[in-house]
């Protein structure tokens, strides 16, 4: 229908995409995009469409590639159960509470549940140091890294 | 026990019973968590004599929880979380993304196995939203701990 070569169209869609996806990931502004392609010689109106569609697909396009990032498993969600162990075969008459997880973790799409158990005196010991580490975002140290690096 | 120089002069095979017998009894009577007076109508239906059975019961009394605690341990149970350790990091650019900006948390949860007694760690990452849900559920279940040991 474009009346031209294969090839030439691969080329066209290559460029495009090399040209988005670069423009994406450096989260460039307007006014570099639009200096950037303006070195091509393209039409002005050519130059418009360019632009706009760096605009329109820029956050979907950044989205996809921070999938490609290196990543670690990531959470997921947390069940939780209360026991208490009564006895075993090696002792009766036991009262043993403890706290037993199952932690949902997904790591590329695939969704992995661990089965893990603790007892009291260690849960609240987690639960001390997390809230540790939420706070830390708080502090003074954390704010200030996040404000200057914009 | 078989180097022991007070016993030297006892037939080897005859104190490898004895040593299983007292083994047995002692792990009986922990499993049971039995108390003294059964412990002592038991050997006296042995028929030992009282100096002796006294004498059993005092050690056994003295390294009673010492035992509970032991045989406590022993049996399969899931994965013991023993420590955490947390890690806060800010991104700022991967190779495939720039000006990322992004706090993010690495939690390591140190797990113990009943078994073998090492197995390898639970990491994973997570944003400040999913860690304040992972505390919250903690959080629950403690309340709920709490609850429960006051009925």
């Amino acid at each position: 229908k474009l009346n031209v070569g294969v090839d030439t169209v691969q080329h066209g869609v290559e460029g495009l995409v090399y040209l988005l996806t670069e423009s994406s990931k450096l989260m460039i502004s307007e006014v570099d995009f639009q200096d950037s392609i303006h070195v091509l010689g393209f039409s002005d109106e050519l130059n418009k469409s360019l632009l706009q569609l760096y605009l329109d697909n820029r956050k979907e396009i950044r989205s996809i590639l921070g999938e490609l990032a290196p990543r670690l498993p990531s959470y997921h969600s947390l069940e939780w159960r209360l026991d208490v162990q009564l006895a075993s075969r090696s002792l009766r008459q036991q009262i043993k509470p403890a706290v037993t997880m199952k932690l949902h973790l997904c790591q590329n799409e695939d969704q992995t549940a661990q089965v893990l158990q603790t007892d009291p005196a260690t849960l609240l010991h987690l639960i001390q140091q997390l809230e540790q580490a939420l706070g830390e975002m708080k502090m003074n140290h954390c704010r200030r890294i996040v404000r200057n690096m914009k | 026990l078989l180097d022991d120089p007070d016993l030297k002069d006892i037939d080897p095979t005859i104190l490898k019973h004895c040593h299983a017998a007292a083994a047995t009894c002692i792990l009986e009577a922990g499993k049971q968590k039995a108390d003294i007076s059964a412990i002592s109508t038991c050997l006296e239906d042995c028929k030992l004599d009282k100096e002796r059975i006294e004498q059993f019961c005092t050690e056994y009394q003295k390294n009673k929880d010492a035992l509970e605690i032991l045989l406590g341990s022993i049996g399969r149970s899931p994965l013991h979380i023993t420590d955490v350790s947390w890690r806060l990091e800010y991104q700022i650019k991967n190779n495939q993304l720039h000006k990322t900006y992004q706090p993010s948390y690495l939690v390591t949860l140190n797990v113990e196995n009943s078994d073998s007694g090492s197995h390898p760690d639970v990491s994973f990452s997570c944003t400040m939203e999913q860690l304040q849900d992972l505390v919250g559920k903690l959080k629950d279940a403690a309340k709920s701990l709490e609850r429960a040991t006051q009925m």
